[in-house]
């Protein structure tokens, strides 16, 4: 006990390195000023990658907003924290975030989980988080500043069931793999609810924990159960899956519902990604000059292909700068922004987005396919409707 | 290193009651002087971690038993909460020793079946446990909410005043803390206390000197889950959502590089510890993705020039000298706090 | 039941794996007598190692080979020096969190260094099929069966035949009675703890090649089965070791086979508890066996 005097003295020198930081200024925006915005993300720990992507991709759109004046005479300013895709550490930054009256808002944090522990500071403090990636059907209705744009899983998944599977692929028996985790679950349920209603067979279910490697027994599971197609769900591990279940010298159609048209799968996956069919918001069209432009950025910035969540940054950074630019000649506050980005409707490098009263949105999506290399669009936004 | 923290003791003693007394003003009025949220923030995690690592601190240092899967502990306490709370609406306040007896009686059950293991057999089998516990909250879904985790969990009220954000929540985990320390100080001091320490210095020793080791043992290790239960049912409310993500492994590496970086065998080290952690890994934020790396080299650079950790037991069994007395004679000549083996009675 | 059967041989590979990177974490532990995190570490330098030479050179097994077992044995000797050499008399605990401390270093340098994404590993084994009746087996499948078998035999003769092995036994029974005999301790240890590391990189760039693909991230989980199927062999034993791999490999995959692949570890895990509890020393149950 008599060693409390140590105790005292970390603790003085704690608050002596923590008080520190962190100054006051009015909440109102000064005219013709910057703007800060905070990025949560996990650059280190499990989920680096992304957490990289998010840097990298808030960093990109807040670049070229700037090099082109600014929006509304503003120039924007980044502050990106790293969570380490912890939980506890991400409510600290977020705290750390409401505290500082400069950040008008945050973008982040990457897992649904950090996301959700932060929404009632963020609520408290009146400060929009823009999650670029939380996944979980229940994150953005927990607060009028929690906002999404992932996209629900009431929308992708069933039109993956009724329109991919069911009206372009007309499969017979399907064999789904997800992972099990609150987008995975969400998505299987929304799947299996619609694929009833559609009368599609599925035939056997697996799923698979975060670091699943080895997925063959899972694929033995599969094979036993015959179906003609399986349907993956997952964002991460998609390309090991496909690469396994090649690697098993099966023959199936394969569909993927998640990893959108991520550059990464084709790397990853080489040949063994032929002939795949996936549903996907965007598309890196390389008859766009500006799409391909971006991905030859990000690819030069980040050494590695981008997946969906580095677009959504990047997007989420545009939507925050429109909602600025929506306040016209009235005063940048939190508040206003937040107002404001209820009310944005944007086309962005992941497709259009327009946010629901609960502030996610619901995509419309195209359907892809892997051909020579390469993603081939080949139904249009519009398929659903014909 | 030894000398400043002779010299701190020495301090500490001439002036006990003004420091006690200036340390419990300093802590009450905390909220009041950093009025920032994030700075509370970080003072309850530290004394969150410190009565998680204080009660990892029970089992591993004082009755020498090794056990690595804490966050399993944590883990029930906080679910045990989150369901009592949002399933049956309980109170808070009863709901947190309820959470602890919950957990201590799975401590017990985890403790019987491996009293005869030594060692590091027992902390995989506490390891295999705890993610065990952490897979089981992740598929069973009609009761853990599975993967969608539990959200919506109620905030306490204490007479009518709501505990929602951290300032006022920090309260709470320092009545915790110090209600932990208070207790714990107690219990060492007692006879089964001293029993624990005999059986971490010399197992069979103790039991010809008439210590029934499984009977301690056994408590020892309800009581450290007790405690760890106690703090997961005290979080769980304080971030409204969990889910099995918050209970990884990493969390109980956590919690055991806490422990013994303060100082195992000691109350005070694990508090040491926790302090010493979060604030690390806040202070060297500045360096970015290096953070992690700097935070690494420092765990080594600590256990090479500290191994018994920075306010650890120095005479026991712990620091390194294993079966000969002529450090513990020494440190008793000095009358230094030998807290460790000669616990007055 | 060639679908339970097909379960079996999905079971075997991936035991076969877990007993590969067991023999190398049961040596480490054998010679130094400490237990280490730093495995996980260890292997997925060499799958690292593995892939910068197959990237520079082409496909070239046998360098890869090399490289990682290099690599990986370069990795031990720094492990060696910073977690064991001073702490041969110090509690375990010390030099355990010394592992932990060094497995985060490792781990968050390399994602530094090698960058956060997934890389494709190179298919360097041909994907050929051997069919025995309906039940079907790859050749990275058959490689890395006999690649185990090959080196739990090897080593076991290294260790039970050989003078270096055995001055390596007599280190890891007793470090005091073996300097006594003259015997370099230190060195010996270091080169014991090397080895070990050198069988893990292996590991590692098998599993690589198995499975397509690599991170930083991928040691932790993996070392954290390489220790619980040494500790089920008994941590020491060679050859136990191995068994203790393939036992948790099949047993996980006839657990997911019933349930699904949510629950691996939990089968893992609750088998190993099992057992201890069944056998407290895990399958070897020789008397004085450290620690």
């Amino acid at each position: 006990m008599k060693k409390l005097v140590a105790l005292g003295l970390t603790l003085v020198m704690g608050v002596a390195s923590l008080t520190g930081c962190g100054s006051s200024s009015s909440s109102v925006a000064e005219k013709g000023g910057t703007i800060k915005l905070g990025v949560l993300a996990p650059l280190t720990g499990t989920n680096a990658e992304y957490g990289k992507g998010f840097e990298i991709g808030t960093k990109m759109a807040v670049d070229r907003i700037n090099a082109a004046g600014g929006v509304n005479g503003y120039k924007l300013e980044l502050e990106v924290k790293d969570s380490k895709g912890d939980q506890k550490e991400s409510s600290d930054l977020a705290r750390k975030f409401a505290d500082d009256e400069e950040i008008m808002a945050v973008i982040g944090d990457f897992a649904s989980g950090s996301c959700m522990a932060n929404a009632p500071i963020f609520d408290e403090a009146g400060l929009v988080q823009l999650s670029p990636t939380a996944s979980n059907p229940d994150y953005a209705a927990m607060s009028k500043y929690c906002f999404s744009i992932m996209g629900r899983q009431d929308g992708e998944a069933p039109f993956f069931s009724k329109y991919i599977l069911k009206k372009y692929l007309n499969a017979q028996s399907v064999g789904v793999i997800y992972i099990n985790s609150d987008w995975g679950k969400s998505c299987y349920d929304n799947f299996k609810k619609s694929a009833d209603e559609v009368g599609l067979n599925i035939v056997e279910t697996v799923n698979y924990v975060q670091d699943e490697k080895d997925f063959s027994s899972l694929i033995t599971k599969l094979k036993a159960a015959n179906p003609d197609t399986i349907c993956i769900m997952d964002q991460g591990a998609v390309p090991q899956i496909i690469n396994q279940v090649r690697g098993s010298g099966w023959d199936v159609n394969i569909t993927t519902l998640g990893p959108g048209t991520s550059e990464q799968l084709i790397d990853l996956c080489g040949e063994n990604a032929e002939g795949i069919y996936l549903s996907t918001p965007f598309f890196f069209d390389p008859a766009d000059q500006d799409s391909m432009a971006w991905k030859d950025e990000f690819v030069q910035k980040s050494g590695f292909e981008p997946t969906v969540h580095p677009a959504c940054a990047y997007d989420c950074v545009n939507l925050i700068a429109k909602a600025i630019e929506a306040c016209g000649d009235g005063d940048v506050t939190r508040q206003s922004i937040r107002d404001n980005l209820a009310n944005v409707e944007m086309e962005g490098v992941t497709g259009p987005i327009k946010f629901n009263p609960d502030g996610d949105i619901t995509r419309k999506y195209l359907i892809c396919s892997v051909e020579n290399g390469e993603y081939v669009i080949k139904e249009g936004f519009d398929y659903s409707e014909k | 290193m030894k000398n400043i923290i002779q010299k701190c003791k020495e301090i500490y003693i001439k002036n006990k009651i003004i420091i006690v007394v200036l340390a419990a003003i300093i802590t009450l009025v905390l909220p009041v002087l950093v009025p920032k949220s994030y700075f509370m923030g970080i003072m309850c995690r530290i004394l969150m971690y410190a009565t998680l690592a204080g009660s990892l601190n029970v089992i591993n240092g004082y009755s020498g038993q090794m056990c690595i899967g804490q966050a399993g502990f944590f883990c029930i306490g906080a679910y045990c909460e989150a369901i009592l709370a949002t399933r049956f609406g309980i109170n808070f306040w009863i709901i947190i020793p309820l959470a602890g007896l919950v957990t201590a009686i799975v401590g017990l059950g985890i403790s019987l079946p491996t009293l005869k293991m030594k060692g590091i057999y027992l902390s995989i089998v506490t390891l295999g446990f705890s993610e065990i516990v952490r897979l089981t909250a992740l598929n069973w879904e009609s009761v853990t909410g599975g993967p969608m985790g539990i959200k919506g969990i109620p905030t306490p009220n204490l007479f009518g005043f709501e505990i929602s954000n951290s300032k006022t929540y920090y309260f709470i985990f320092l009545a915790i803390a110090i209600l932990f320390i208070f207790v714990t100080k107690r219990v060492v001091k007692s006879r089964i206390g001293r029993a624990w320490l005999a059986i971490r210095e010399d197992q069979l020793a103790a039991k010809s000197l008439g210590v029934e080791v499984p009977k301690y043992k056994a408590f020892n290790f309800m009581y450290g889950a007790f405690w760890a239960g106690v703090v997961g049912a005290v979080y769980a409310p304080y971030v409204r959502f969990i889910d099995s993500t918050f209970f990884t492994l990493d969390e109980g590496f956590n919690i055991l590089s806490m422990v013994i970086i303060g100082g195992q065998g000691t109350l005070v080290g694990p508090v040491c510890g926790s302090v010493i952690v979060n604030l690390l890994t806040e202070v060297l934020r500045p360096i970015g993705e290096w953070r992690m790396v700097a935070y690494a080299i420092l765990i080594i650079v600590m256990m090479w020039w500290r191994p018994q950790g920075l306010v650890g037991a120095s005479d026991s069994i712990l620091a390194g000298d294993k079966g000969n007395g002529k450090k513990l004679e020494k440190s008793k000549q000095k009358g230094g706090g030998a807290h460790g083996v000669s616990v007055r009675s | 039941m060639e679908y339970l059967f097909n379960q079996i041989i999905n079971g075997l590979c991936q035991g076969s794996i877990y007993a590969l990177m067991a023999v190398g974490y049961s040596v480490v532990v054998g010679v130094v007598g400490m237990v280490t995190f730093t495995h996980g570490e260890v292997i997925m330098i060499g799958a690292f190692a593995a892939f910068y030479i197959f990237q520079a050179f082409g496909n070239n097994l046998l360098l890869g080979l090399i490289a990682s077992f290099s690599a990986s044995w370069l990795i031990g000797m720094f492990v060696y020096k910073v977690c064991y050499e001073r702490f041969f008399n110090a509690p375990r605990h010390i030099s355990l969190i010394c592992t932990i401390g060094v497995s985060m270093l490792i781990k968050n340098l390399a994602q530094i260094i090698f960058g956060p994404n997934q890389k494709p590993m190179l298919n360097v084994i041909e994907n050929k099929f051997f069919a025995l009746g309906t039940i079907q087996i790859s050749l990275v499948q058959v490689i890395i069966i006999i690649t185990v078998v090959v080196l739990a035999i090897l080593l076991s003769l290294f260790i039970n035949k050989t003078r270096w092995g055995i001055s390596l036994r007599a280190v890891s029974q007793d470090k005091s009675a073996s300097y006594l005999m003259g015997i370099n301790v230190k060195r010996t240890a270091m080169i014991g703890n090397c080895v070990g590391c050198g069988f893990g990189g292996v590991a590692g760039m098998l599993l690589a090649i198995y499975y397509q693909t690599l991170s930083a991230t991928m040691g932790s989980s993996l070392g954290m089965k390489a220790f619980s199927s040494s500790v089920l062999g008994g941590l020491t034993d060679i050859r136990c070791s191995a068994l203790g791999g393939l036992c948790i490999g099949i047993i996980e995959n006839l657990g997911i086979t019933i349930t699904s692949a949510s629950f691996r570890d939990v089968f893992a895990f609750g088998f190993l508890i099992l057992i201890l509890i069944i056998k407290p020393e895990g399958f070897a149950s020789k008397k004085g066996v450290r620690p």
